[in-house]
């Protein structure tokens, strides 16, 4: 399987309360980002944010549905790039929800980024490219989190 | 097509191409080198390594009458950076939804 990036967290709220907040496209705009998202297999949609040019993205992630269980699980595709048809990234988000310790369990699955790790690892034993960028992208997400990009 | 594409995520997805990375690793080749080592043809190989080229994974360089290929760290600086940035990201998000379930959850009368 491709390593992908995995987050998973638990609120106290119920998992209606996290799948309301998952699904509504106005309350996805509170905390996630601006979109017309509806909870549909096949719905075209897009999430709107602030372009970041230093990664070379216009802010806009372009999405389709692709699997909705009520208040258990949403996949959907997560294409973005410099600019609308420029893909380069081309991933799918998973999002599973389960009841656990009178809350949810809310786990987020970031999957496409293929077979990079494993380049990434080969790389850093073969050629010792242990400090492959790492620099710049401290500065980079510093930068970020200030608001200076 | 002419037009400059720097998309490493488009360059590395195929497997043929991370083939390619995977054989420059070990050492510096020539373009006719990696194409021995492919059933597919010459020009195929070379579109590959143009596509590879363009997004920054390798160098290419010119001896005599041959064509090197190196890898380049700038591509994969790239993909590196969009898989951090998106860890941050969705920790973030993360963050943000639970902020926004308690504030849900005091506006509502409790029982």
């Amino acid at each position: 399987m491709e390593r992908d990036i995995i987050l998973e967290w638990w609120y106290p709220q119920g998992p209606e309360e996290v799948w309301e907040c998952l699904t509504n496209a106005e309350i996805l705009g509170e905390w996630f980002m601006k979109n017309d998202f509806k909870p549909v297999v096949g719905h075209k949609f897009q999430f709107r944010s602030k372009p970041i040019p230093v990664f070379n993205w216009d802010g806009i992630v372009y999405g389709t549905v692709l699997e909705i269980v009520p208040l258990k699980k949403i996949v959907y595709r997560w294409q973005g790039g410099a600019a609308p048809g420029k893909v380069h990234l081309d991933t799918t988000v998973t999002w599973i929800l389960k009841e656990k310790d009178n809350g949810t369990q809310l786990r987020l699955e970031h999957s496409g980024f293929k077979g990079m790790k494993n380049l990434f690892a080969r790389l850093i034993m073969e050629k010792g490219w242990k400090k492959l960028g790492t620099k710049r992208l401290v500065k980079t997400l510093e930068k970020l989190s200030n608001g200076q990009i | 097509m002419d037009r400059y594409n720097y998309d490493p995520f488009h360059a590395i997805a195929d497997p043929g191409r991370r083939n390619i990375l995977m054989m420059l690793t070990k050492e510096k080749l020539s373009i006719n080198a990696i194409a021995d080592n492919f059933d597919i043809s010459r020009p195929a190989v070379s579109k590959h390594i143009k596509i590879l080229y363009e997004a920054g994974f390798i160098a290419i360089s010119e001896e005599g009458r041959e064509r090197y290929c190196e890898l380049s760290p700038k591509g994969f600086e790239e993909v590196k950076e969009w898989i951090v940035f998106f860890e941050q990201f969705w920790k973030q998000k993360m963050l943000n939804l639970e902020k926004l379930l308690i504030k849900r959850s005091n506006k509502k009368p409790k029982k």
